[in-house]
């Protein structure tokens, strides 16, 4: 078969020199070039993670002690929490489902969600559902001028009870 | 009249001709080097080849699926275009927005209508794009990689019509994004953190509204069309679309016209009087043969070209009816201490809900993660040359039936989903 092309370019690139400068040069491209899009992916990742949010404050008060009688389950849908007392003791489930994050709403039984049927007990542990975690318990705190103060970015242990 | 004069009278006279001429070089073309030189020489045209396999054309092979869903694109980028005129993506605006295109803008229902139903339209057609795709054997070499590209186009379609879906902040807006992000949060991992990022909050709200907005309307069209692009370009350096073998495996005869390809060569040779083209690139395996014709091609000036304004118009008057009879779903307003009861994911999701109600993350991710992973690989796994370009061929009956498996089940899913389950996603029957 007579040569073709293909072949005599072949034939070309096996015959040119190898230049180290080159060589060189354009590994150092190619790293400045990786190195500029994982900063440049990074950073943009970086940047579209916000520092603050605009929403709903995840600390707030909620009032006072004497505002929620004992035994009392309050619901407060706004925020997302469910202000719980027994005795002298305060505690807040957040009433955010931990299977689709829908709102709970207070049952006899505990907590029900509306969407997918999860069920949940008093304390927020599972009892039925697709739910798969049980509700979380947020921190209660007193502050200085006798309100209660939720903060929802703050998780404590199912059963932490503050005494009011 | 002197000759001055004359020649002046000329310019003027001939103008409308000159200005035609400089925009479409050839005259509507009357013979095979005419139909050669209008699609090489036309811009929009020169995507397509100059001629093609009549196999092509066969409605009953490829249902114009690809193109519907490509026009459907074209149909979503008019009106969507349009309806930013008038969208402002606000929590306290968007709804009030929604009912202004129904009160005081001209044609503001019938634009969101088709910007919905063709959105809508467009999950379908790609997936059942996808589907004859697989059933006729075309993801096979050296078609692998525009497959995948397929799979990623369906992917960026379901992104942004789930993007879209939050925008008109009504209460079915609002649930099904609610929902259908917390699915996200199941990712192990980077679940939660991918939730934060997407919303740009812990809860859908502004942040949330603005983000899909800009997802919805910039970033998710631009890579869309992006891969779109590469998607036809694949086709054409693939060999055109995938069609059974010719019957006799001798070797074709040489179609006794050699001129047509190269004319496409000689013609531009000639055009300019000092222009010279020289054929530069290296030609293998299924692409541009030069100086031979394949049996069975056919001009695509004007055969395809008919074909695809045929499927054109079609899509459009489908789009048009059903947004003349339906209107596009709204609801009331946001109100986040009321969630509808079931609250429900976007349809194409509620196969995925429907799996999510029985576990959380193997319904949500694991299983779906599964599917993808396959449907990433099946073209490097299922290697057999056989039984390409032929709906459900015999020798492909094992990947058929696999295939077929996962269609029905998902499409099952997504009808339980949607019929079957009613509040507190317990089992009701529509009937």
């Amino acid at each position: 078969m007579a040569p073709t092309h293909t072949d005599k370019i072949e034939k070309a690139s096996a015959a040119e020199p190898d230049l180290p400068r080159r060589r060189f040069l354009a590994w150092l491209s190619g790293a400045g070039m990786v190195g500029t899009l994982v900063t440049g992916v990074f950073a943009s990742f970086a940047f579209m993670k916000p520092r603050t949010t605009y929403g709903e404050p995840s600390r707030f008060r909620i009032g006072r002690p004497e505002d929620f009688p004992s035994g009392a389950r309050i619901a407060i849908d706004t925020k997302r929490v469910c202000i719980v007392r027994d005795g002298n003791k305060v505690a807040a489930i957040s009433t955010t489902c931990t299977h689709l994050g829908c709102i709970v709403a207070p049952s006899e039984t505990g907590f029900k969600c509306p969407s997918h049927g999860s069920q949940f007990d008093v304390d927020g542990n599972v009892t039925g559902g697709p739910a798969p975690k049980p509700l979380s318990w947020v921190a209660v705190t007193l502050t200085p001028n006798g309100e209660l103060e939720v903060d929802k970015d703050n998780e404590v242990q199912t059963g932490s009870y503050l005494n009011v | 009249m002197s000759t001055e004069v004359k020649s002046k009278l000329k310019t003027w006279t001939d103008l409308p001709a000159n200005v035609i001429k400089s925009v479409f070089r050839n005259p509507l073309p009357t013979s095979d080097r005419g139909r050669v030189a209008t699609s090489f020489t036309n811009f929009f045209l020169h995507i397509q080849p100059v001629r093609f396999n009549r196999h092509s054309l066969r409605v009953s092979y490829t249902m114009g699926l690809g193109l519907i869903s490509f026009f459907l694109f074209v149909i979503l980028t008019v009106t969507g275009i349009l309806l930013m005129f008038y969208y402002v993506p606000s929590t306290t605006q968007a709804y009030g927005r929604m009912l202004d295109l129904r009160s005081s803008v001209a044609f503001g229902v019938i634009l969101r209508n088709m910007h919905r139903w063709a959105a809508h339209a467009m999950v379908a057609t790609v997936f059942l794009h996808m589907c004859r795709v697989f059933f006729t054997g075309a993801y096979k070499p050296p078609r692998e990689f525009n497959w995948n590209i397929g799979v990623a186009l369906f992917l960026l379609t379901l992104l942004s019509s789930f993007t879209g879906y939050l925008l008109p902040w009504d209460q079915l807006a609002f649930w099904a994004i609610t929902v259908g992000t917390s699915i996200a949060g199941y990712a192990p991992l980077v679940g939660k953190e991918l939730r934060f990022m997407l919303l740009g909050d812990s809860t859908v709200g502004q942040e949330a509204l603005l983000r899909f907005y800009v997802l919805h309307v910039v970033v998710l069209p631009l890579v869309l069309t992006i891969f779109a692009a590469v998607h036809f370009w694949r086709i054409r350096k693939d060999g055109g679309l995938s069609r059974p073998e010719p019957a006799s495996a001798a070797p074709r005869a040489v179609a006794a016209e050699p001129e047509a390809p190269i004319a496409a060569v000689s013609t531009m040779a000639h055009a300019g009087t000092e222009r010279r083209f020289v054929v530069q690139g290296l030609v293998r395996g299924p692409f541009v043969k030069v100086g031979k014709l394949e049996e069975d091609t056919v001009f695509s000036w004007p055969n395809l070209l008919i074909a695809e304004l045929f499927v054109l118009l079609l899509t459009i008057a489908g789009v048009m009816l059903v947004s003349y009879f339906c209107n596009a779903p709204l609801e009331q307003p946001v109100n986040v201490m009321h969630p509808p009861n079931p609250a429900k994911a976007p349809w194409y999701f509620l196969g995925l809900q429907e799996q999510v109600s029985y576990s959380a993350f193997w319904g949500g991710v694991g299983v779906p993660g599964i599917e993808l992973l396959l449907l990433v690989l099946i073209p490097y796994l299922d290697r057999g040359k056989a039984g390409i370009g032929r709906w459900f061929a015999r020798e492909r009956l094992l990947a058929n039936s696999l295939f077929a498996t996962f269609v029905i089940v998902n499409i099952g899913l997504i009808v339980i989903g949607t019929f079957f389950r009613g509040a507190n996603w317990q089992f009701v029957s529509p009937f």
